[in-house]
């Protein structure tokens, strides 16, 4: 049981000019039982993080505090972590058993306290039958679970995973998402979980720590992050389709607040986002969740944009349809109930809830607060 | 359809085959053939078979049994030292971020040289009173050593110019087995807890442990047949301090010119070989399970 | 114009008829006594048309190579140079053609041979098979300019009651071995390796002890108590009056050593003494000179003698060009020639020339050594006796056997050797 925090942590690579800030001064706490996820595009930071977490890179500047220790110095070792990689990294000359016991052993745990603790892991993760294999003897998921349960026997304070799920196939991914969401449930062990799926950051965790660039964008419940994301770059990378992001101009006139986008209108009250008012006259950024759009109006706050169907994807439980705005506007999407008697190309107008509506700053691409 | 494909197979590695045939068994055989009789080359011919005489001599002859010996314990202490000294270069070397290339082929210098040249300069420097070895010796006050005159000395010695002269070789092989090494389980094992030994112990061992085997094999079977630095150092002497076993049979067969006794010492030699050979790959294959 | 065409019609001819029959070829040993045959072979190519083509190798590889080549029927080497200790072997293998016929045909005269040459690399069992080519009898190297230092003489002087001067008798020179042996420079250095450096080498003190070989029916006597005084002091000198090492050092290292000016006395084949006096290898150029190795008394002689011979083995493909060659290289006019250029006459008339003897002053010395030299039993394993004699002499030095014990071994396998011989009669 362990809470992580980092102050101002930075790894760099290579030196003077040459060198790159691959972790870039981040500030981060993860509190104790805390299922926390790392999520961004590759190459942000997120798997280096983990592996200073870890111990397998070292802190490059600032400090890095397991329960309010100092751990910068410390060898991965005696952090008392346990890390499940991408590609497993199981021992491939040892069988499942000894896999499993490795860690255990070199602490000098007790045979018969080993062997009830790899029975109890294998059977939570159902590969009490594999125990003898060896890890070419495995398929993907197997191997998957082998490692997993390494790092499970091991009880440590933490569990460090990075992109454990990204090798496996869709089907086999959503399982092992719902077991690892049940163990983290069972065990109440802090647990860090880099990828860069946005459906497991939004179903896994319990906070959301997206990064770019190797810095920190936003950190948040996932719901929060999804309805209230600080720039477009979040908007953007959150759930799919994303965010619709059209440029817009905002102007106030008569009490209400008029955007126009290519040509059509949107108007809502002042009252409703007056923090918007101090952006009147300029470039904004509109921004509108594919599932606030809607065929028929919602109540009083709704406003119509005409469009052109451009794809259908029927999905079964919903459809997704990309469309231009107006005739061939910037295109967006809107995702729809099944039932609908859509063509390509024909005209559509849509609802939006204007209760839903986002607006971002184009030169900061940060959101514009409406209060 | 799949027998022709077969028949077709073979017919492209019969050449190859018989060519490794003539080039490789009919020595043997022509070798295990004349060991049965006695062949000198003063009275070359097959005219008295002798049986198992010439093995039953070479199995009586002291001097015989004792190269037998020398050449065990050089090969024990030549191996063994440098695959030790192999593994902790090819370990350093496969950290080491630059440079890497310049390391290899400085390493493969005394590889390249011949082993008559090896065995010449190493004579050179290690001459007691003129070589440049003594004289360094001697400027920290050291006496001189005695390298090649005084017997155990000169079995060291010459173990010493031999892991000079091949040690490379394992640097090599192991280095290039080192660094096809999947990095993960590293990774894990430093999380699991495992110190720089124990990682070096219970990950790189068993994951070189095919490297090694071929690597130990080759090796041990050069050493077995060790004769150049030997006929160029010490002639097996002094005394018979450093008798190497090939040396031994090259002299029973062309100062002596008893190619019989020479040919049953070499099949003697192939059988400890070939024993020595399957022993070591049992043993390995054990370790691993 | 004639001259002109007809220059290469002629050059055309002479070619041709050169490639067709005449060309023959030699395995040599790289030593200079080659390089001087080398040096005068266009001569003999223009005065008989025949190609002589000298593969020259060093020792090591000589036997190995020429055994393949006797054996077959037809080898590739039309005439060959026999080490004195390769002769019995080779005669009982059969491999060397008789010449007494060529030489009677061409009045070859053989009297002119030091008759030890004739007798070590001539004829086996009253046959001729070779024609002696170098001799490389062993001497004792010893240092001039130390033995007319005046501080030297008063000090010896003091000691000995004696003047100081090149010994006449074993015993005065083991004395000046420990004499010398002082301020860094060692009394004498030795040639210890196996087997031939330590085996020939230790001949010396066994002759120079009164010792012998063996008797007229075959059985060894050298682990007579001769023999192991013998030895004895061999090993003294090495371990007590010698550098380190000298127990594993070839003839080459040990020159080194006294060439460096670190030992009063090397005893050695008599060509190095030309090496001596050259400075790009040596610092006492000048100051050492060369004397057969001192006896048991003033007129007895204990010098090693060695020497290699001209051949024409059986299996040469071209005989006759051959024996033209032998007939050249060892005619009166090339052999005075080869002396002159600095090689090891075997014959007296060359030692006795006037040119040679002015041209090199030792050479009287040199004579003297090998009328006194005495030799080594050559039989048909004598390889194998030196390889045995080797070992055992390395066993002792190296203090792994007594004296003793090693002269009994390496006796009773000589013994068995000659028997294997059938030279019991």
């Amino acid at each position: 049981m362990a809470s992580i925090e980092l102050r101002s942590v930075s790894r760099i690579f290579g030196a003077g000019a040459q060198a790159i800030r691959a972790v870039d001064r981040i500030d981060l706490r993860v509190e104790d039982g805390e299922f926390m996820i790392f999520l961004g595009p590759s190459g942000c930071g997120k798997s280096t993080t983990l592996r200073m977490i870890a111990g397998l890179e070292p802190v490059s500047e600032g400090e890095l505090l397991i329960d309010g220790v100092r751990v910068n110095d410390i060898d991965p070792a005696e952090r008392d972590l346990a890390i499940v990689f991408q590609n497993y990294a199981l021992y491939p000359h040892m069988s499942v058993r000894k896999n499993m016991a490795f860690g255990l052993k070199l602490r000098g745990m007790a045979e018969a306290e080993i062997g009830s603790r790899i029975a109890r892991v294998a059977e939570t993760l159902g590969v009490e039958a594999l125990l003898d294999r060896r890890p070419a003897q495995l398929s993907g998921g197997q191997r998957q679970r082998v490692a997993l349960g390494r790092a499970l026997v091991r009880e440590p304070r933490a569990f460090l995973l990075d992109e454990p799920l990204s090798n496996l196939d869709a089907k086999l991914r959503s399982v092992m998402r719902t077991e690892l969401i049940k163990l983290h449930r069972t065990l109440g062990t802090t647990m860090i979980h880099v990828t860069h799926d946005q459906v497991e950051a939004m179903t896994m965790g319990t906070r959301i720590c997206i990064m770019r660039g190797g810095e920190i964008v936003q950190v948040g419940r996932p719901q929060d992050v999804y309805r209230e994301p600080v720039d477009t770059f979040v908007a953007g990378f959150l759930a799919t389709p994303p965010m619709n992001l059209l440029p817009a101009r905002l102007d106030v006139a008569d009490g209400a607040l008029r955007l126009r986008i290519e040509g059509q209108e949107i108007a809502l009250p002042l009252a409703s986002r007056p923090g918007w008012a101090r952006h009147a006259g300029r470039d904004v950024i509109l921004g509108l969740r594919p599932e606030d759009l809607h065929e028929a109006p919602v109540g009083a706050a709704t406003a119509a944009l005409d469009c052109t169907i451009e794809t259908v994807e029927a999905l079964g439980p919903e459809t997704i349809l990309t469309l231009r705005l107006g005739r061939d506007g910037t295109e967006l999407a809107a995702r729809l109930p099944p039932e609908g008697d859509w063509r390509i190309g024909a005209a559509l107008r849509l609802h939006a809830d204007t209760s839903k509506l986002h607006l971002f700053d184009p030169e900061t691409t940060r959101s514009i607060p409406g209060n | 359809m799949e027998r022709r494909d077969r028949r077709f197979g073979w017919m492209l590695s019969a050449p190859g085959l018989l060519l490794l045939g003539a080039v490789v068994l009919f020595p043997i055989v022509w070798a295990g053939l004349t060991s049965f009789f006695d062949y000198t080359l003063l009275m070359p011919g097959y005219d008295s078979f002798v049986g198992i005489g010439n093995y039953r001599m070479a199995a009586g002859q002291g001097e015989f049994l004792h190269s037998a010996w020398i050449t065990l314990l050089f090969v024990v202490a030549v191996v063994a030292i440098q695959f030790v000294i192999g593994m902790v270069v090819a370990l350093a070397l496969n950290d080491a971020r630059r440079g890497k290339s310049v390391y290899y082929l400085i390493l493969l210098c005394p590889l390249l040289i011949n082993p008559v040249v090896v065995g010449l300069m190493w004579r050179m420097i290690l001459h007691p009173t003129l070589g440049i070895v003594n004289w360094l010796l001697g400027t920290v006050g050291i006496a001189p050593v005695n390298w090649l005159g005084a017997p155990d000395m000169a079995f060291w010695t010459v173990v010493l110019v031999d892991i000079w002269h091949q040690v490379s070789f394992m640097v090599v092989l192991l280095l290039a087995g080192l660094s096809a090494l999947p990095t993960e389980p590293y990774e894990a094992a430093r999380c699991d807890g495992a110190t720089a030994f124990q990682r070096f112990w219970h990950i790189t061992l068993p994951l070189m442990r095919p490297v090694i085997i071929v690597t130990l094999l080759i090796r041990m079977i050069f050493a077995i047949k060790t004769y150049d630095i030997i006929y160029i150092m010490t002639r097996g002497g002094p005394g018979v301090a450093t008798d190497l076993i090939s040396y031994f049979i090259y002299r029973r067969a062309f100062v002596s010119l008893d190619l019989g006794q020479a040919c049953a010492m070499a099949v003697m030699l192939l059988v400890v070989i070939a024993g020595m050979t399957a022993m070591l790959w049992r043993a390995m294959r054990q370790v691993g399970e | 114009m004639r001259p002109h065409i007809l220059i290469p019609f002629g050059a055309f001819a002479m070619g041709a008829g050169a490639v067709q029959a005449q060309s023959i070829n030699i395995l040599m040993e790289a030593v200079p006594d080659t390089t001087y045959v080398q040096e005068l072979l266009p001569e003999f190519e223009e005065a008989t048309g025949i190609d002589v083509n000298l593969e020259v190798v060093n020792y090591a590889e000589m036997h190995t190579k020429l055994v393949p080549q006797l054996v077959s029927n037809s080898g590739s080497y039309s005439a060959i140079v026999v080490d004195f200790y390769w002769v019995g072997e080779f005669y009982r293998a059969g491999w060397m053609q008789p010449l007494d016929d060529r030489i009677e045909a061409d009045g070859f005269d053989t009297s002119v041979y030091v008759p030890a040459m004739m007798d070590l690399v001539g004829e086996v069992e009253g046959t001729t098979y070779m024609l002696p080519f170098y001799n490389y009898a062993m001497g004792l190297l010893y240092r001039t300019d130390l033995l007319e230092d005046e501080a030297n003489r008063t000090a010896w002087k003091e000691e000995h009651g004696s003047e100081l001067r090149p010994p006449e008798t074993w015993d005065e020179y083991r004395d000046q071995v420990a004499f010398f042996t002082k301020d860094g420079i060692y009394g004498v250095v030795n040639q210890g390796l196996r087997p031939d450096p330590i085996a020939m080498e230790w001949s010396n003190y066994l002759f120079a002890h009164g010792g012998t070989f063996m008797d007229e029916t075959w059985h060894a006597t050298f682990n007579s108590d001769e023999g192991v005084a013998a030895l004895k002091a061999y090993i003294a000198n090495i371990d007590q009056y010698g550098p380190v090492g000298a127990a594993s050092f070839s003839f080459d290292e040990a020159f080194n050593v006294f060439s460096q000016g670190q030992a009063y006395s090397y005893i050695t084949y008599n060509f190095f003494r030309a090496a001596v006096d050259d400075p790009s290898q040596s610092s006492v150029a000048g100051a050492a000179e060369i004397m057969g190795v001192p006896g048991p008394t003033p007129g007895e002689g204990g010098s090693l003698n060695g020497a290699w011979g001209w051949a024409i083995p059986r299996s040469s493909p071209d005989p006759d060009a051959a024996w033209e060659f032998l007939k050249w290289v060892e005619s009166p006019e090339i052999a005075k020639r080869r002396a002159l250029m600095g090689g090891s006459p075997t014959r007296l008339d060359v030692f006795d020339d006037a040119e040679v003897i002015a041209e090199y002053p030792q050479t009287e010395a040199l004579k003297e050594l090998l009328l006194g030299a005495h030799n080594f039993p050559t039989f048909t394993y004598t390889p194998q006796f030196v390889e045995v004699l080797g070992r055992e002499l390395s066993l002792a030095v190296a203090g792994e056997k007594s004296a003793r014990e090693a002269l009994d071994a390496a006796a009773e396998e000589f013994d068995a050797l000659a028997e294997r011989d059938g030279r019991r009669g």
